[in-house]
């Protein structure tokens, strides 16, 4: 009884216990997992032999690998910088008072609402060769039409997929920084105009500097989410033409249904790698940055 | 001076709002049209109104089932989420000792690791404790994906809260364990309402693991019913678009129910603590 009445009025510091157990069994076991039959030649079906660093070996040899890499790579270089310029650029401008304010909020976040699967197939309709809703906007203003098959050319659709993606999460992008400028003491600006600091100025001495969580938390989930990039080359080019649109969480899921289980793991132990060095660089350089300010 | 400035403002503020809203309105305009009409003849803006592609498509591809499948799971998901996650950071902001910060950084690493990466061993779990196809099943994965951003979230808002919020019911005989419950939890409806909408909705729109773990015709979800509509009637735009609609109208309820806190809690919970 006494036991039960301790256990009782301890029990806050078990509290953290059943999101471990969830998360343990769910991601850590798999996560666990995924390592090991990253090292067999697994297929699903046979039983899986034990190869060493075979797979990763592969990988390197894999042509179709490494344009993968490559369109991934170009998709985050192209998304992560865009996001947070443009996702910066809306917060300033709708952090400033004005009528139907928070309106206008709600509906630039409202695409990151929707899954991207459908926002592609909307896209994809909108950028039809011949007959999508940009090929008529066009035609109808004269401005010619010439190479309208976007997404059938491999360099702009890369651009376009780029684009669909910017264009999706932006609204995500602003929430964060505007919940950083809002969190601004005024007095900071106050003492600025004091000094004689300009818009500019302020902007770089004080603004900035106030939202360095904010960049963080943006610049991390853009990492991530553009490298695993899944949904929108699903809905708009499939990978294709040919694999020239491919990223490598769709070569991932490709390779496992073509039953290369051990194979397609270990391109996804590359992907994490491919994820968490950025993110680390990143996070020792804001780091840094923060001690000198 | 000052009225270019404004007008300049709000020509700019009204040109993000319209980017925002093209793909909503082409959505909304292939819907209503009738059947014969897939396409954009010159410049005529408006659709035909015909509303019969919704009825059609919720028949057709079956999407009472699938709003139903994506509300139970969505819902058993957020539910788990907000239980597990506000009681973890609760232990983690408040008793920060060297399990709690483990616990927290292990979480925070892991924030990292796209779904994707696990799928192939997930799959032999899933299989083994009879997982695949139950909404139950579905509901502990799509919880854990949502816990470690949740944890983060609520450890940096209780971290700001004041501790004498809970220290009075402890005075007055509340445990810990009750004091969070009684008292602090009723504080952390902003954080709440932010997890509400980020996890929510990331399990509302989950394409990626459903396709795998609910593969029977009758758990299929929103993404799956729509997805299937564009691969197998790749021509009926009308149909697909009214399905789209019928999928995203929920979710857009629920931001817009939801919105006027979500500021509040991401300032609070991810951008102070």
């Amino acid at each position: 009884m006494n036991l039960l009445r301790k256990l009782w009025n301890n029990l806050h510091l078990f509290m953290a216990l059943p999101a471990i157990v969830l998360f343990g069994l769910f991601f850590i076991y798999p996560l666990a997992q995924g390592i090991g039959i990253s090292l067999t030649d697994s297929n699903g079906m046979s039983p899986p032999r034990f190869i060493g660093l075979q797979n990763f070996v592969d990988f390197f040899h894999d042509a179709r690998a490494k344009k993968d890499v490559y369109n991934t790579v170009f998709f985050a270089i192209g998304s992560a910088p865009l996001l947070n310029l443009f996702g910066f650029l809306y917060a300033l401008i709708l952090d400033r008072p004005f009528k139907g304010k928070g309106f206008v909020r709600a509906v630039v976040y409202l695409p990151a609402v929707i899954s991207p699967l459908i926002m592609g197939y909307v896209w994809y309709f909108i950028l039809q060769p011949d007959r999508g809703f940009l090929y008529h906007l066009l035609a109808s203003l004269h401005l010619g039409t010439g190479g309208s098959d976007w997404l059938g050319n491999a360099n702009s659709a890369l651009l376009v997929l780029v684009f669909i993606n910017v264009w999706q999460f932006v609204g995500m992008t602003m929430i964060i920084y505007l919940a950083g400028l809002q969190s601004i003491p005024k007095e900071l600006y106050e003492a600025g105009e004091i000094d004689g600091a300009g818009y500019l100025k302020s902007l770089w001495y004080i603004t900035i500097p106030m939202v360095v969580q904010s960049i963080k938390i943006n610049v991390v989930t853009n990492i991530i989410g553009s490298l695993s990039v899944f949904e929108i080359i699903v809905a708009l080019t499939d990978g294709g033409p040919g694999y020239s649109t491919e990223s490598l969480s769709i070569y991932i899921l490709r390779m496992l249904y073509g039953s290369f289980t051990g194979y397609s793991t270990a391109v996804a132990m590359i992907l994490f790698v491919m994820i968490i060095i950025p993110v680390f660089l990143f996070m020792r350089y804001i780091n840094k940055k923060e001690f000198e300010m | 001076m000052k009225n270019t400035r404004t007008l300049g403002k709000y020509t700019l503020v009204a040109a993000m709002t319209l980017l925002s809203l093209i793909p909503f309105y082409i959505l909304l305009y292939l819907a209503l049209n009738n059947p014969s009409r897939t396409l954009f003849n010159g410049l005529s803006l408006l659709p035909d109104f015909n509303f019969s592609n919704f009825s059609e498509a919720w028949e057709s591809s079956k999407m009472g089932l699938a709003t139903l499948n994506s509300l139970i799971i969505a819902i058993g998901g957020a539910v788990l989420i907000i239980l597990a996650a506000s009681s973890a950071g609760y232990a983690i902001a408040r008793y920060s000792n060297k399990f709690h910060q483990s616990v927290f950084n292990v979480l925070l690493i892991c924030m990292m690791i796209p779904a994707i990466i696990i799928t192939v061993p997930l799959y032999t779990l899933m299989k083994s404790i009879g997982g695949i196809n139950t909404h139950w099943a579905m509901i502990l994965l799509m919880a854990s994906n949502g816990v470690p951003f949740s944890v983060f979230l609520y450890t940096g808002f209780i971290k700001v809260l004041p501790r004498e919020i809970e220290e009075s019911a402890i005075i007055d005989g509340c445990t810990p364990f009750t004091a969070f419950w009684r008292v602090t939890f009723h504080f952390l409806r902003p954080v709440t309402a932010a997890v509400v909408i980020l996890q929510g909705l990331a399990i509302w729109n989950n394409y990626g693991q459903a396709v795998f773990f609910l593969q029977g015709q009758d758990m299929r979800t929103i993404p799956l019913a729509v997805s299937m509509f564009f691969q197998q009637y790749g021509a009926q735009w009308n149909l697909m678009a009214a399905a789209a609609v019928i999928g995203l109208a929920p979710a857009v309820l629920a931001f817009l129910v939801f919105q006027q806190y979500f500021v509040k809690g991401i300032t609070a919970g991810a951008v102070k603590g």
